[in-house]
């Protein structure tokens, strides 16, 4: 369906993107990262907002550039910050992107009333927006965003500002969705899309580390990811000496999950490794771990 | 069309609204104003403006030599009026002022004649007195307009003589007063700077406010892309355009209490004060103009729009356009309105004035379109 | 001090406002340049000046004629070998040169007779300045002007009152003698409104436009780049809003003291006033319509431009405070700027809406608009609707009121305000 065909980015010296490769089809797909690791450049590449330096981005066979506004027709796109008039209702403020994205003003009434049920603003549809909390401006973002019924849909952070029972119900909407549809989830809280992602895409240094199956990705640390306890004392030569991935307070002593390649000790127990413990793996020089 | 809909409505708010009926009350005052208020201003225009509605009546728009010869022989019976009213006021003749000529050849350091004449001319305002002043420059004009005419060709390039040639053969030139004309040249030159100000106003958020408010991301990655450009442009144009025809309409009806509609049809080369390029009407100059303005407000549109689009904030917006609009109300609309048709101008200054200006700022706007058409969107 | 710094940073590494302190600058740098057509001729006031005093006495007078004299003596047998005619003044010589007659002269030589030219005309003017002002009666000019403003009622009083005490101060300046000093012919060059006008009133203008950007800018920078939520909630918080108050004082100071100061350089670069400084802002040559400028001090002219400075700075750093409290009320300085400049034409158009009749025709006079558009007025009695002595002070002290009310009040309403 989307195809990225060495892609590189640069600006100036600067390289955001090296030479990625990638190919999707249908299903969910998350984007996992650090900050700053070039999955907004990345993101923006997909939603032609910027254009690779190097290589090309095709879907169906076709470069997306000259695809032009039939590519964006199917194109989907929630940005991790965007705009809205404080003075427009929700009501209005799709009706005036379901202008620009082209769509039929009866079509486009019916289709609105439908979102806004399944966001859950159907009663704050025709009120100002200019009072609306985080969620609910987030929550109006998700709903422009499926307005033209895509086929490619990309959500930069969607889960930001939403409450648990919020992202609970988000994560229920993109299962729905997900039929013959592609969806990329851009985001670094690995618990919300780990349980609905068919596959993980992971850059690490500008370039692609990994783009499989989270089983598959999981299955890079298989053996490796052990727990302990340890004395408060001795946590700080541990650290210094292994990957640490966690470390939780139980009772006087500390239980720490850590990451070792190599012989095993007795007191080591051997856990199945989860998405979270690549993600922590593989970004620690990126992430400062604490607790 | 939905979407240039939807835009329009953005520009045309009531916030901006407001803006434009603060900013065009002020400019009324400040500028417009004095030439409806004080229209005619005074004596002796008063009586230009009247004799000068008693000529198109009684001549129409040109006058043959037995109309001047009628002209003359009107001031002729006014004087004898005068003549009759001074004699039949004892302070003249206590004063030793027998006729209007003895009244003319007053001795300014004679006190007495000199405090006469102060009172009947103006606190009295005997409009007589005015009226004959009045009647006599015009006569004098009438008289010696070959002279003005040898003189202006004697200056002339050949292309100048031989537009003034055009204009000797009809003969109908530095007859009229011109007191309405020109009053309708400093009201129009006014009410242009209001409307190059109110497009500005209008027209400066129009991208600018979209990039502020982080909707870019959003209306770029739409079925319209960045082709929501044109249309915002697109839409400016139509705001601009909407904005020029109501002020234009609100001015123009306010003009209309001048009650200077007699004159539409005379030749703007009829009036005293000056030779033009083109033999229009008085009603035609009127149109020119107001062609004149859609196009200065074009041009400042696209100017507007693309500052609004290149500037990172409202300071350097405002800042940018500053030069632009002092170099336009400065001598800028000076020739592009006020001597639109002026003779003393080369025929070919004005009309590429308006090119040039139009070229650079369509062209201008193409580039910005160019670069907007492939600009990363990086924040 | 730290935090001062950064705010004006924000305002002095801004293209726009650097771009246009430039624009500015090159255009007052232009204006003088393009009046500079006869600063060849400044030298006369100045050398008469530097060789008799720069006071006028009937001694000095005297003394210059003899000189004169000797110097036409000069002129005379030049011309008599040249031309074979003598001439009593340079003056008649003048006036009968044609291209043909100027031809037998070196351009040295006609320099030096326009010099004598010159100093005739000083001369002239100066034995005639006792009859001149004999001529002007205060009074009258105080009845003329009533009746040309068509003022009445409490309105014209007030004017006449205003007179009678521009009368004493007037009879007060002919005994000081303050008009007796030499100075460059104001009917001829008009130097005054040349530097207090032509270069002064744009150089207003200007100051004023850099500060309103720059001064609205500053203050809602973070509003419109987001940051306010981060900045407001630090520790300084929303004491920030008087760190950015010190920061527009502080760029106003420095964007009107470089316009002006540079435009000054250049203008007694070109202009030279070396032996002038001393001499009476009231001089009876700084003459150049139908009355001469007579100040309510005794000032001389480097005072008076000390004065003039001190003022315009003065009126520049209240224009920055007045900006900061529009722009803390309305957070956007798109409305803020067109907010300023509506303020400031409706108090230009405020005098003109008063009733002809009433006090109130004065008393909306004082405001900072309409004392800014007449800097060449500043100080002086002469001043049309405005010859008030205290004008200049009240006028300011009235703006520092107003502003601080408004200040109080914005500021109060902003600690109060919800930032979203």
């Amino acid at each position: 369906m989307l195809v990225v065909n060495n892609v590189s980015k640069n600006y100036g010296d600067f390289t955001a993107l090296k030479n990625i490769n990638l190919e999707f089809g249908s299903g969910v797909y998350g984007l996992l990262a650090p900050n700053g690791a070039g999955k907004t450049t990345l993101i923006k590449m997909l939603v032609t907002l910027i254009s690779p330096s190097k290589g090309e981005i095709l879907y169906n066979g076709t470069d997306i550039t000259s695809l032009d506004e039939e590519y964006r027709e199917v194109l989907g796109f929630l940005p991790q910050q965007f705009g809205y008039y404080k003075h427009y209702s929700p009501k209005s403020y799709l009706m005036y992107l379901a202008a620009l994205k082209g769509i039929e003003k009866k079509v486009a009434q019916e289709k609105i009333t439908e979102l806004l049920d399944k966001v859950a603003l159907s009663d704050v549809a025709n009120k100002k927006m200019r009072k609306f909390s985080g969620g609910m401006i987030q929550r109006v973002g998700i709903a422009q965003a499926l307005l033209n019924d895509p086929k490619i849909v990309i959500l930069d952070e969607p889960t930001a500002g939403l409450d648990p029972k919020e992202r609970a119900r988000f994560r229920q909407l993109l299962t729905e969705l997900s039929r013959d549809r592609l969806i990329i989830i851009s985001t670094h809280i690995v618990s919300d899309i780990e349980s609905i992602a068919n596959e993980m895409v992971m850059i690490k240094n500008q370039e692609l580390l990994y783009k499989d199956s989270v089983e598959n990705i999981c299955n890079t640390l298989d053996g490796a990811v052990y727990e302990t306890t340890i004395t408060n004392d001795e946590l700080a030569s541990f650290r210094a000496n292994h990957v640490l991935l966690s470390e939780k307070q139980e009772q006087s002593k500390m239980l720490v999950r850590f990451v070792h390649k190599g012989e095993s000790k007795e007191d080591w127990t051997v856990k199945n490794p989860h998405l979270e413990d690549v993600f922590l793996y593989e970004y620690r020089d990126d992430l400062s771990l604490g607790v | 069309m939905r979407i240039v809909l939807q835009e329009l409505k953005k520009i045309l708010n009531w916030k901006i609204g407001l803006l434009l009926v603060l900013a065009n009350a002020i400019l009324y005052f400040l500028l417009i104003s004095y030439h409806i208020e004080h229209f005619p201003n005074g004596r002796p225009a008063l009586d230009s403006y009247r004799i000068g509605i008693e000529m198109v009546e009684k001549y129409g728009v040109s006058m043959s030599e037995g109309e001047k010869a009628d002209f003359k022989e009107t001031y002729e019976q006014r004087l004898k009026d005068a003549d009759e009213y001074i004699q039949s006021r004892v302070d003249f003749s206590s004063v030793g002022i027998h006729s209007y000529q003895d009244f003319q050849d007053i001795n300014y350091e004679n006190q007495e004649q000199a405090e006469l004449r102060n009172k009947v001319v103006f606190e009295e305002n005997v409009d007589l007195f005015w009226e004959l002043q009045e009647r006599e420059r015009l006569i004098e004009f009438q008289n010696e307009n070959d002279i003005i005419m040898a003189n202006e060709m004697e200056r002339g390039s050949s292309q100048q003589v031989a537009t003034l040639e055009e204009i000797k053969a009809t003969g109908n030139y530095y007859i009229y007063p011109e007191l309405v004309f020109y009053n309708y040249k400093d009201f129009i030159v006014n009410v242009a700077i209001a409307i190059i100000v109110s497009v500005v106003l209008l027209l400066s958020p129009v991208f600018i406010r979209d990039r502020s408010l982080r909707l870019v991301d959003l209306q770029y990655t739409t079925r319209v892309g960045r082709n929501i450009f044109k249309r915002k442009m697109i839409a400016g144009l139509l705001a601009m355009f909407m904005v020029i025809t109501a002020l234009l309409a609100i001015y123009f009806s306010i003009y209309s209490l001048n009650n200077t509609g007699m004159f539409f049809s005379s030749p703007i080369n009829s009036f005293i004060g000056g030779f033009h390029w083109y033999d229009i009407t008085f009603f035609q100059y009127i149109v020119l103009t107001v062609l004149a303005i859609y196009f200065l407000g074009f041009v400042f549109a696209l100017l507007a729009m693309i500052f609004s689009n290149l500037m990172p904030n409202f300071v350097a917006l405002v800042g940018i356009q500053i030069p632009f609009i002092i170099a336009m109300i400065g001598p800028g609309i000076s020739y592009l309105i006020y001597q639109i048709t002026a003779l003393d101008l080369s025929q070919w200054l004005v009309p590429s004035g308006y090119v040039l200006i139009i070229v650079i700022g369509s062209m201008f706007m193409l580039f910005v379109w160019r670069r907007e058409r492939t600009l990363d969107i990086v924040h | 001090m730290q935090i001062v710094k950064f705010e004006c940073k924000k305002a002095l590494t801004s293209p726009i406002i650097l771009f246009l302190l430039l624009l500015f600058t090159a255009y007052n740098i232009l204006i003088v340049s393009n009046s500079s057509d006869f600063n060849k001729e400044l030298h006369v006031a100045n050398d008469v000046a530097n060789s008799y005093g720069v006071e006028i006495t009937d001694e000095t007078l005297l003394k210059m004629e003899k000189d004169l004299q000797e110097e036409l003596t000069h002129l005379n047998n030049i011309t008599e070998e040249k031309a074979g005619q003598s001439f009593s003044s340079a003056g008649e010589f003048f006036s009968q040169l044609t291209y043909e007659r100027q031809e037998k002269y070196s351009e040295d030589q006609l320099d030096s007779f326009y010099t004598i030219y010159l100093k005739e005309m000083y001369l002239d003017t100066a034995k005639h300045i006792d009859e001149s002002y004999q001529k002007i009666d205060i009074k009258e000019l105080g009845e003329n002007n009533i009746q040309n403003y068509g003022l009445s009622g409490a309105a014209s009083e007030s004017l006449s009152k205003q007179y009678e005490k521009f009368g004493n101060r007037f009879d007060e300046m002919k005994r000081n003698m303050e008009h007796k000093r030499w100075f460059f012919a104001g009917k001829v060059y008009s130097m005054h409104s040349q530097l207090f006008k032509q270069l002064f009133l744009p150089i207003i203008f200007e100051s004023i436009i850099l500060i309103v950007l720059s001064t609205a800018l500053i203050t809602n920078y973070e509003f419109e780049n987001k940051a306010h939520l981060v900045t407001y909630a630090t520790k300084r918080g929303r004491r920030l809003m008087v760190d950015k108050l010190v920061a527009s004082l502080a760029v106003s100071t420095i964007l009107s003291v470089v316009l002006l100061a540079v435009a000054l350089i250049v203008y007694f670069k070109v202009f030279d006033y070396t032996h002038l400084w001393h001499s009476s802002i009231s001089s009876a040559f700084n003459w150049e319509t139908n009355f001469p400028y007579v100040s309510w001090w005794e000032m001389s002219f480097l005072q008076y431009l000390v004065g003039a400075i001190a003022l315009f700075y003065i009126c520049m750093l209240l224009f920055s405070c007045s900006t900061f409290a529009i722009a803390v009320l309305l957070k956007n300085s798109y409305f803020t700027f067109f907010g300023f400049i509506a303020i400031f034409t409706i108090l230009f158009m405020l005098q003109g809406f008063m009733p002809k009749s009433s006090n109130l025709i004065f008393v909306t006079g004082f405001n900072l608009t309409s004392l800014v558009l007449n800097p060449h007025q500043w100080f002086m009695a002469s001043n049309g609707l405005l010859v008030f002595k205290y004008y200049e002070v009240i006028t300011v002290l009235v703006a520092v009121v107003v502003i601080t009310i408004l200040f109080v009040f914005v500021m109060k309403r902003f600690n109060k305000q919800d930032i979203v």
